[in-house]
């Protein structure tokens, strides 16, 4: 049997919750974000990340800011290993959170979207590109433009698949094989998480195939 | 005038210059407009439909190129990048519109190469890019003198 490959942001951020934080905030400075919104973009239980993002905080590394009856989190870029630690991010978990930031501005309209392929197997080359589903209210022409400039970050070709909500249930429930095989795969989530994915599923079940 | 990205592109031999022939520009046309209208038949899967308005879009990038007296070299790799790329420089097609057209280029490889399915969105993305560009050729044809006495 092979041993179980162990990615570097796995094995420096063994705590998904940090990791996770760390790069949503860490990468994009600038931005003050909410509990719940930390939440919903890495795919993690509020709760959780909740207690996460306060001993972060406790340790420096995050600001907290009160607005109006909101708490909201953001990098302290004056921490001694801020730009450091932003560094390892980038170059370690920096792959999906450059994707997920890229897909910000159309974060709203997306139900779920990951990266699929060898990138996410991990079996990945230099040269591989980075294959990523789309499922939501969203342009193919919209979602290459927004990709972009993630290319010349990640230098990696970026071939996003935009589903509709339905049109992926449906495929499903064509049982697509390509679909099928997304399914079974490894998967680096960039919005949303596998639960998404679950409850599309379950709504091809109430469909007579 | 000719653009200087496109003498560089001849002289690494990734183009090839041919005399302008506009009885081929009337027929590049005419496949790009029956291309297109075989890509809105929605009996034909959605994969047909998608690589005819593929080709279709391929042929008006072709036309373009032409108009300035070039074609593309098949024997290089990667043509249909070139063509598709160069469309900034023969029609004056914007660069987030042809980082698209070359995104449904990278589509149809997966398609054809890997078996990946085509979605709605990207047949409706290659549909639309496809009738928008033959709307350009259109235009750009009918400001040129030598297309009115081609007769077409």
């Amino acid at each position: 049997m092979k041993a179980t490959f162990k990615s570097a942001s796995e094995l420096l951020f063994p705590l998904q919750y940090r990791g996770k934080a760390l790069a949503l905030l860490l990468l994009q400075p600038q931005r003050r974000l909410h509990v719940r919104e930390i939440a919903r973009l890495t795919g993690t239980v509020a709760g959780t990340m909740n207690k996460e993002l306060d001993r972060l905080q406790r340790a420096g590394l995050l600001e907290k800011h009160r607005v109006g009856n909101q708490l909201q989190y953001c990098a302290n870029q004056q921490h001694p290993v801020y730009p450091e630690l932003s560094a390892l991010l980038r170059k370690t978990i920096g792959l999906t959170d450059v994707l997920t930031l890229a897909l910000m501005p159309v974060a709203e309209r997306i139900t779920v979207a990951f990266v699929f392929g060898s990138i996410a197997r991990a079996s990945d080359t230099a040269t591989s590109d980075v294959d990523v589903i789309i499922i939501g209210r969203v342009e193919f022409g919209e979602a290459i433009n927004l990709l972009y400039d993630a290319q010349t970050d990640l230098q990696r070709e970026i071939n996003p698949k935009v589903f509709s909500p339905e049109e992926w249930t449906a495929s499903l429930v064509a049982q697509s094989s390509f679909v099928q095989d997304v399914l079974l795969k490894p998967k680096l989530f960039l919005i949303g998480a596998q639960c998404d994915l679950d409850q599309l599923a379950e709504l091809g079940q109430d469909r007579p195939a | 005038m000719t653009s200087t990205n496109l003498l560089n592109l001849a002289k690494i031999g990734q183009l090839d210059p041919i005399p302008l022939s506009m009885a081929l520009v009337k027929r590049m046309l005419m496949t790009a407009r029956q291309r297109l209208r075989d890509a809105e038949l929605t009996q034909n899967s959605d994969e047909t439909r998608f690589d005819c308005a593929y080709t279709a879009i391929r042929a008006l990038a072709d036309i373009g190129l032409h108009l300035q007296g070039f074609r593309t070299s098949t024997s290089k790799p990667g043509h249909h990048q070139t063509v598709i790329q160069s469309l900034a420089h023969t029609l004056d097609v914007d660069a987030a519109t042809v980082r698209v057209l070359d995104g449904l280029r990278k589509q149809r490889n997966l398609a054809d190469y890997d078996g990946e399915l085509v979605t709605t969105a990207a047949l409706h993305e290659c549909l639309e890019q496809g009738k928008i560009l033959l709307g350009r050729v259109e235009n750009t044809l009918r400001q040129r003198v030598d297309w009115e006495s081609s007769g077409a």
